[in-house]
Parts: C-alpha cells; sequence; structure tokens
C-alpha cells in the first residue's frame, strides 16, 4: 500500500479489520440528532416510514398526518409519528498520556488505540456518520469536531498524536463535555489509570448528556500478566517515580489487584450504561473489534 | 569401579560455578519503565533474601554435564567378576605362517594355509587374530582384527617368497602384539617347516606369561623320503684364446637326500638360450661339481642359469648369474735407472698374476718417463727411485689429483727432496738399519682394505717377513698410518691428494731390504694394494635374495656415466616395475625375488639393461628340522609351549580395562549432550527474560 498516495493516517484503516466488521451495523442506542438518512434511530420523530407513535393533535401540525382511521374510531384527532433513520455523531476521546506509551509486544497501546479509533471512525464514515476526535491527557491535547467531511482530519489528527505528558480525567473529560451538545457515539480510549470510580465520575457527564459512551480499556500484556523475573527498578512513565521491586514476589498481588480494578471498571460502566471493553494489544485487532461490536449489537437488541 | 585417573575428581570442585552462578541474584542495572506503579504502590513493602536457586533445572543440567565431563576425565572402568567372566573367553591370537622358499616343498605351503584358515575358522567371536607373513622378515598386514574376511584374504593371497626361514623376527612382532594386547588369553599358532637353520634367530625371544605357542608342522613325521637337490653355486675360470676372453662356468650341486642321484640332467644357460645339457652323479648327502664349456665373452655382461631336474623344491633348482668382461687395472712402474730390472722382478711377476682383475703392466725408468707415459693408467708404482721433477713430475701431480693411485716403494735410491715433489705421506728420512734378526711389521691396521683380506685367521700374516733397513717416515697430521714397525715407525702410510690416494711403503719391494718378497703374503698384499688404489671392485656375479642394493654404488652400470644420475626403470624377474625413486630410499632396491632383474635407463632406451642376478640363500635348501615343541618351550618357558592349566588367567591391566571399556567416551558424548540441553534451556530463559522486558 503506497501511503504517499493516501491521506495520513489511513494505514490505520486496516482493510482486514473493515471486511470483518463489515458485516455488522453499528447500531446506536440511542436516538441521536441527525440530517441525513441512516441506519441510526433519529431522537426525533421524522419522516420515515416506520410508524412510531400517535400524538394529538396540535394547532399548527400538518393536516396531512391526521389518522382518519382514528378519527373514525374516536372523533378525536391523533397525527401519525413516524421515526426517522438518521446518522450521528461519532467522536473518539483519546487518551495520549505518557502511561499509553508502553509496549512490551512491540505494539504501544497508544498505536493499538489509533487503530481502533482509525477503524471505527472509518466505518462510521461510511454509514455517513459525522466523526470527530478529543484527544487528551491533562487537559485537551486536539479536538476536531465532528463532521461528515473530518474523516482526514481525523486521521491525521491520529497520526500525530505524542504522548509526552501526564494524564487525568476528570478535567479534560469534563471540558469535553462542552464539546459534546448533540447526542451522539463517544468513544473512549485509555489506559484508566486511575481510580475506577473517578473515571466514570469523569465518564457520566458525558452520559448525562444523552451520549452513547463506550470505553475501550487498552492494555498491554505485561500489565496484565506482570511477567518479571529479576529484580530492579521500576520507574512510573507518568510520575517518573522509581521504585524497587522483585517481581516475582509482588506478581501475584499485582495480578489480582489489576484484575480488581478491571472487574470494578466494568462493573461500574455497567451500572451507568457504560459500554465497556477490555483490550489486550495481545490480542488481534479485527478480532477485539468484531467481539466489542457483537456484544453492541446484542445490547442493542436488548435495549 | 575404578578410576585411571582419581586427582581429575578435583576438577569437581567446578561444580561450584553453577551453583554460586544460580545463587547469584541479578540485580538489573538497567530501569524498567512502566506505565504505572499504582497497583505496585498498593502491595505493602516487603524485603526479601536475595540469594536463593533459582532455575533448578538448568542447575541441575549444568552439575550433571560438568560432574560427566570431569568422571570422564578420570576414566573410569570397572573391574567386576561378571565382567572379567564374559571377557575370559576372548583372546589375543597371532598366526605366524612361514612363507620361506623351503615351505614350497611339495603340497607344505598348500596344507599350512588351510592350517591357517583352520584356524582363523575356529577363532570365537570377540577373539581378535593378526597373520604375520614370516620368512627372514615379518609382514603383518591385518593387526589385531576381528575381521575374519580380512585374515582369510590375507592367507589366501600369501604366496611363497624367495627368503629363508627365519623365527626371530616374527616370534619378536608376535611379542610386540601380545604385549600390547589387553586380552586375556594369549595363543600364538606357528605354522612352519620348522627347518633347524632359521631356530637360531629366535634366541632371546621370550612370550609373556601365560602365552599359548602351539607348533603346526607340516612336515611329514618320517623324513627319510625327503630328497632334494640345489645348485649350490658356480665358479668362473677365465682363460685368454685368440686374444678372446672365455670364461669356464664350473656348478656345485648338492644332493640333501639319503638316496643317491644317478644322471641327473643339468642345464646351462647362457644370455637365455641353452649352451649344454649334462649328466652327473650325486652322493647320498653329498656334492658334485659340473664343468661346462668355456664361453666366449663379448663386451657386455652376460646373463646365465644352471638348472638341475626339477624336483620337490624347484626354487633351488636353478641359479643365476652375470658374467663380465675381465677386469684389467693398468700400472705405470716406474723404475731406476740402474738395475731397474732386478728391482721390479718381484713386482711384475706378482702383477703378472692374476685374471680378476687382470693388471696391464707398463715399464719404465724415472730418466725415461714422461707425461705421455701416464696416459691410461689407473696405479703408478714408483720403485727405489726419486720422484719425477719438471713436467713429468706436474703430470705425476695431475694424475693424483684426478683420481690415480701412486704406490711409493722406498728404496736405497729414493731420495726425496725437501723441495721435491709434494705427494707423500710423510717426510722420507734416511733408511735405518735392524741389526740381528732384523725388524717386523709390529701394527696392522686390518680395518683397511689393503690388509683386510689378512684379518681372518691362517689367512696371511705380513709380520713374518723380516726388515733388514727400511727408510724412517715422518708422517703429516692427516696422514693415515696403516702399518708399523716393530720399532714405532710407519711402515706403510696413506695420504689422500685430490682424488687419489698415495700409498708410501717404508721398505724396498723386493728382497733387497726385506724378505717380504719371498713370502706367501707378498701376492695378495701387492694384488690388494694395486686394486685399493686403481678403486677397483670387482663386479657381482649375483646377489642373495633379500639383499638391499644401493643401485647408485653400482660401478659397473648403463653407458659411461653409470647408475648415477639416470633415471632408473628397475623390472623384477615377475616382470613387476619397483619404483626405485621412494622417498629417502632413492636408487635402492629390495632383491626379493629369486631370478634377473633388468635395470633400464629411462634416458636411453637403447642402451643394454643392466642385468642383476639373485639366488635364494641356499641354507634354506637344508630341510633339516627341528622339533616343534623345542622351539615352543625355548620361546614360552614351558614344555611344548602349552599354557599352564594351573596358572591364574592373565590379569587384564586397569588401563587395559579402561581402554577396552572406555565409559570415558559415553561419558563424554552424555555431557555433551547435557551442554548442549544447557544451552537451548539457557536460551529459552533469556528469551522468556528478555521478552517480559
Amino acid at each position: 500500500m503506497d501511503t504517499a498516495q493516501i491521506t495520513p493516517g489511513s494505514r490505520f484503516v486496516d482493510p482486514k479489520v473493515l471486511a470483518r466488521i463489515g458485516s455488522l451495523d453499528l447500531l446506536a442506542r440511542t436516538v441521536v440528532d441527525g440530517f441525513i438518512n441512516g441506519l441510526h434511530k433519529a431522537p426525533y420523530l421524522g419522516v420515515s416510514i416506520d410508524f412510531a407513535e400517535h400524538r394529538g393533535y396540535m394547532p399548527g401540525d400538518d393536516i396531512r398526518f391526521i389518522d382518519w382511521r382514528v378519527f373514525a374510531r374516536t372523533d378525536r384527532f391523533y397525527v401519525k409519528q413516524f421515526e426517522a433513520d438518521t446518522n450521528t455523531n461519532f467522536s473518539v476521546l483519546f487518551d495520549v498520556s505518557r502511561s499509553m506509551n508502553f509496549g512490551s509486544k512491540g505494539i504501544t497501546k497508544l498505536d493499538y488505540g489509533r487503530f481502533l479509533a482509525a477503524c471505527l471512525t472509518y466505518f462510521c464514515t461510511k454509514q455517513r456518520d459525522r466523526v470527530g476526535i478529543v484527544t487528551f491527557d491533562d487537559d485537551i491535547v486536539a479536538r476536531v469536531p465532528p463532521s461528515a467531511k473530518h474523516l482526514e482530519v481525523v486521521l491525521h489528527t491520529l497520526d500525530r498524536i505524542q504522548a509526552g505528558r501526564p494524564g487525568s480525567f476528570e478535567r479534560p473529560l469534563f471540558k469535553a463535555t462542552e464539546f459534546f451538545k448533540r447526542r451522539g457515539i463517544l468513544l473512549v480510549i485509555s489506559d484508566f489509570y486511575d481510580e475506577p470510580q473517578v473515571v466514570v465520575d469523569a465518564l457520566k457527564p458525558l452520559r448525562y448528556g444523552g451520549n452513547d459512551v463506550m470505553v475501550f480499556h487498552v492494555l498491554d500484556p505485561a500489565e496484565i500478566d506482570f511477567p518479571y523475573d529479576d529484580a530492579t527498578s521500576f520507574q512510573d512513565l507518568e510520575t517518573e517515580r522509581k521504585m524497587p521491586v522483585v517481581p516475582e514476589k509482588l506478581r501475584e498481588q499485582y495480578r489480582q489487584l489489576i484484575q480488581e480494578h478491571i472487574s470494578t471498571l466494568s462493573k461500574l460502566c455497567g451500572q451507568n450504561r457504560i459500554d465497556y471493553a477490555l483490550f489486550n494489544t495481545a490480542q488481534s485487532l479485527d478480532h477485539a473489534l468484531f467481539q466489542f461490536l457483537a456484544m453492541r449489537a446484542k445490547l442493542s437488541r436488548m435495549r | 569401579m575404578g578410576l585411571l585417573a582419581p586427582l581429575f575428581l578435583l576438577g569437581l570442585t567446578a561444580l561450584a560455578v553453577p551453583v554460586i552462578i544460580h545463587m547469584i541474584q541479578r540485580e538489573r542495572k538497567e530501569v524498567i519503565e512502566f506505565p504505572s506503579l499504582m497497583f505496585i504502590r498498593k502491595i505493602p513493602f516487603h524485603s526479601f533474601r536475595r540469594q536463593r536457586i533459582r532455575h533448578w533445572f538448568l542447575l541441575l543440567l549444568r552439575c550433571a554435564a560438568l560432574a560427566l565431563l570431569v568422571f570422564a576425565f578420570t576414566r573410569p572402568f570397572i573391574r567386576s567378576p561378571a565382567l572379567a567372566a564374559v571377557t575370559a573367553g576372548a583372546g589375543e591370537v597371532v598366526i605366524l605362517l612361514d612363507r620361506s622358499y623351503s615351505m614350497g616343498y611339495g603340497d607344505r605351503w598348500q596344507r599350512a594355509k588351510e592350517e591357517a584358515l583352520d584356524v582363523i575358522n575356529g577363532l570365537a567371536a570377540d577373539d581378535r587374530a593378526t597373520v604375520i607373513l614370516f620368512d627372514s622378515g615379518a609382514e603383518a598386514s591385518a593387526r589385531s582384527t576381528t575381521n575374519r574376511a580380512s585374515l582369510t584374504g590375507l592367507v589366501n593371497d600369501a604366496e611363497v617368497s624367495a627368503g629363508v626361514t627365519r623365527y626371530g623376527p616374527a616370534l619378536k612382532l608376535a611379542e610386540g602384539i601380545f604385549e600390547g594386547s589387553d586380552l586375556p588369553r594369549l595363543e600364538a599358532v606357528l605354522i612352519s617347516d620348522f627347518q633347524r637353520a632359521g631356530v637360531e634367530s629366535a634366541n632371546g625371544v621370550r612370550f609373556p606369561d601365560g602365552t599359548e605357542l602351539r607348533p603346526v608342522s607340516v612336515m611329514p613325521d618320517d623324513l627319510s623320503g625327503t630328497a632334494n637337490v640345489s645348485v649350490a653355486g658356480v665358479l668362473f675360470q677365465r682363460e685368454y684364446f685368440s686374444g678372446r676372453e672365455r670364461v669356464v662356468v664350473t656348478a656345485r650341486l648338492t644332493n640333501r637326500g639319503d638316496e643317491p642321484i644317478d644322471d641327473l640332467e643339468v642345464g646351462f644357460e647362457m644370455d637365455g638360450r641353452e649352451v649344454e645339457m649334462l649328466t652327473a652323479d650325486l652322493p647320498p648327502n653329498g656334492s658334485a661339481t659340473v664343468d661346462f664349456a668355456a664361453v666366449t665373452l663379448g663386451d657386455a655382461p652376460m646373463t646365465g642359469a644352471v638348472r638341475v631336474e626339477r624336483d620337490a623344491l624347484p626354487t633351488d633348482d636353478v641359479f643365476y648369474f652375470v658374467v663380465s668382461p675381465g677386469q684389467v687395472v693398468t700400472v705405470l712402474l716406474i723404475g731406476n735407472a740402474r738395475g731397474a730390472g732386478e728391482a721390479n722382478l718381484f713386482l711384475s711377476r706378482a702383477l703378472g698374476i692374476g685374471s680378476s682383475p687382470a693388471f696391464d703392466i707398463r715399464t719404465t725408468t724415472i730418466d725415461t718417463f714422461n707425461a705421455s707415459d701416464l696416459a691410461g693408467r689407473q696405479v703408478v708404482i714408483l720403485n727405489d727411485a726419486p720422484p719425477p721433477v719438471g713436467q713429468a713430475g706436474l703430470a705425476l701431480r695431475e694424475f693424483v689429483e684426478n683420481g690415480g693411485g701412486l704406490f711409493v716403494a722406498s728404496g736405497e735410491r729414493s731420495v726425496w727432496p725437501q723441495d721435491g715433489l709434494d705427494l707423500l705421506p710423510g717426510r722420507l728420512g734416511p733408511p735405518t738399519d735392524r741389526d740381528g734378526r732384523g725388524g717386523s711389521v709390529g701394527f696392522v691396521d686390518y680395518s683397511h682394505p689393503v690388509f683386510e683380506l689378512f684379518s681372518a685367521p691362517r689367512s696371511g700374516d705380513v709380520t713374518t717377513a723380516r726388515f733388514f733397513r727400511y727408510r724412517s717416515v715422518e708422517p703429516y697430521d692427516t696422514t693415515a698410518v696403516l702399518a708399523r714397525f716393530d720399532d714405532d715407525s710407519p711402515a706403510l702410510t696413506e695420504r689422500q691428494v685430490g682424488d687419489g690416494r698415495v700409498l708410501l711403503w717404508a721398505s724396498t719391494v723386493n728382497s733387497f731390504w726385506n724378505d717380504l718378497a719371498l713370502k706367501p703374503v707378498f701376492l695378495p698384499f701387492v694384488h690388494r694394494l694395486t686394486e685399493y688404489l686403481a678403486a677397483y671392485t670387482p663386479p657381482t656375479a649375483w646377489f642373495s635374495a633379500g639383499q638391499v642394493l644401493n643401485l647408485t654404488e653400482q660401478q659397473v652400470g648403463l653407458g659411461e656415466g653409470g647408475l648415477v644420475g639416470a633415471d632408473y626403470v628397475v623390472m623384477s624377474p615377475s616382470g613387476e616395475r619397483i619404483p626405485v625413486d621412494v622417498g629417502d630410499r632413492t636408487g635402492f632396491i629390495d632383491l626379493d625375488e629369486q631370478g634377473l632383474y633388468e635395470v633400464h635407463d629411462a634416458n636411453a632406451a637403447e642402451v643394454q639393461p643392466l642385468n642383476l642376478a639373485v639366488n635364494v640363500d641356499l641354507s634354506e635348501s637344508d630341510l633339516t628340522a627341528v622339533d616343534p615343541d623345542e622351539l615352543a618351550s625355548a620361546v614360552t618357558g614351558r614344555v611344548g609351549g602349552e599354557r599352564d592349566s594351573s596358572a591364574p588367567v592373565r590379569e587384564v591391566s586397569a588401563e587395559a580395562l579402561e581402554r577396552r571399556q572406555a565409559f570415558w567416551w559415553y561419558l563424554l558424548v552424555s555431557a555433551f549432550c547435557l551442554f548442549v540441553a544447557e544451552t537451548v534451556v539457557s536460551n529459552r530463559l533469556s528469551r522468556t527474560t528478555l521478552s517480559a522486558d
């Protein structure tokens, strides 16, 4: 593939990945605003062919939508309302803190997140959704508002990402809440190195804004298994603090703590109707996406 | 279990090395960057003891490999009764097969080979065997092998040689094989006709204790019918007829049988053509001679052979020889002008006798001597005369320096001035008179070729001559004194001048000053002296089988240059080409076959080849046998050479046991395999660690 001929960042749109997830419909669970007819359910009743409900006639309503059959039975005027398929905003909130720059298997979490974001962005673009991105660490780093024409910009932004500073969630996500006045799908990609409650508290405003929030928890296998043997000093990538560690002595406790962290985060997300998925960078990307979108579709039908 | 080199066990201390390595808890100097230590910080702090064994399996691998390596170097062996029982039947069998030419008598050789094959076929599976083919030498082609096929092939391919029986070299070779053997049972099988002539060489050979020598005789029990006629040799009588040299060949025949032989046909061949056929009568255990008609010789040597009727032992029924034209030594006898005839009388008469070589004497006086007289002369005798002066003197000096011989016999007129010709071995002094019975020769260097002839008892005594007067000689430092008078005055001195030789005799060679000329030793003394000065070497009419010949020393050779420097091609009697230029044996050939060898000059095909006659040693024709048990007893120290059943089984040395068991080899291979496994395991562990980093 000749990268010089294509938009920067499009290398993250792996055709193989798209081939796998192209068989599924990425359906929004909630009704979002939209202008272009699509597959998503619109939050407003509109002009689609799918009947939604009857509403009492109000002065000013178009009399063409009065259901005369109901009038005949009830002698009252009701107008028919239809569900209108529309497109939605799809935005990626990408954690670019320094901890994301870790990788033990040749690929860093940042790269893995890039792939995920690029794939889903492209996929959504094909569904005529508007795509945007917000990168953050301790603050908002970059923002691309959702737009149907912003695929290239989003990919370009993904390509330029550099993880350099420590990160946090409260401040940047609170700021990001201001960006999403219209409801849409928000995808948060991060390693979530913070207390689960803090993370969920930071995500709640986004959820309460009516957005469909998805959380991609990206972790390296070394962060899960802690396979180190020799006693050595470990340095925190974000705080740069060093600490002497005898891994073989701490391994079991570490694994227990990280599993607790994952389970707690997953549980809290579930309680707040936030989709949570754990991604191990050792897993193949397409497989991970497929698994997630399948789960997402299933949840959508249940709701 | 024993150890041949137990000191190597100290190497086990090296086992501490992997243990120490494994005990060391390496703390990595590099810092591992980790996304977040938030979870690690939650874990309560503990301190850990660092020294501990890690990777037990790897440690065991390393320790085992090192231990096996050390153990291999200690060269362990097992000395257990069970193992001894297993190896008790194994034996080192040496088959000594006589291939001397006497084995060609009748069917002895065939029977001997059958006996050898029977021994090979009767070998146990774990026996090792050696076949030694011997005559005067011994050869073991297949040495201590279990390969029956090679042993059988060796026996089947063996042929009777032209050599004589000598048990010594073969038994010594077998002794060496036994001493190097680590098998408990040692057995030698000697297959021979047990000729008495070969037994003496076995003196001093003693097999190791416990060795069994089993003699297998191919001689019939009753030797009364054994008959053997052989041509013992030939003699040449040279004569000149009508200016041509003729030779009469006399053959000597022997009959070693108990029955007389009448009308035995004896053939005479020259240059491959039969010349004459005579008959002879031979008494039992006696000999006879046969004179053949004279044969005229040409300019080139001629080959000849005398054959008798073929009998049971055909090898000695023929005798080959080469007859060369008579050699002539040319002598110039220079006497004094006065009385030269009397002074030269004894000398010229003595040199006038003899045919091999014949002496061609030309006589002159010192007054008339000139340089042209030296042409074609090999020896100059200056008999009681002063040295030549002027051009003649210079010519004489040049003659000697170019290889000529000069004999100076002192006398009344042998006045050698101080500034005279510098050729003498010493300064010639005034005459010394011995009163009474006169003096005699007190010391003779019998190792010198001139006197070597008289070294044997009753072969002539030069000390019987009485010397009444002789000149004193003051020899130079480089002069060799070959004989001295009883007053220690030099009698015969020698000096090397250039390529020539000068001999100075301090007295006369006539009856003037001594009576040597009247003694029987005078003739051979003068002959040997003259031959020595002429550097004369008699041509060899035949050689004996087994001799090693240096071709470069053969004077009579191919063309004028002789064999020196020529490229030789030697053809054996069987037609085989014999390499001559093999390593440091260039020019040497082994005369192993009976018959006529031909030496060709590869660069001059037109030149007649040099013929060399080779005959077998006739001592082998004496088929008198010795009791085989007698020989076996002498070699083993036990009657009949049989093993003493009460004697303990030969104890195998620790070195031999270890060499046979060779456990070190298996240990070394095991250690190597463990090291390979260690490499694989440690690499895998390292990869795991690195990937975790």
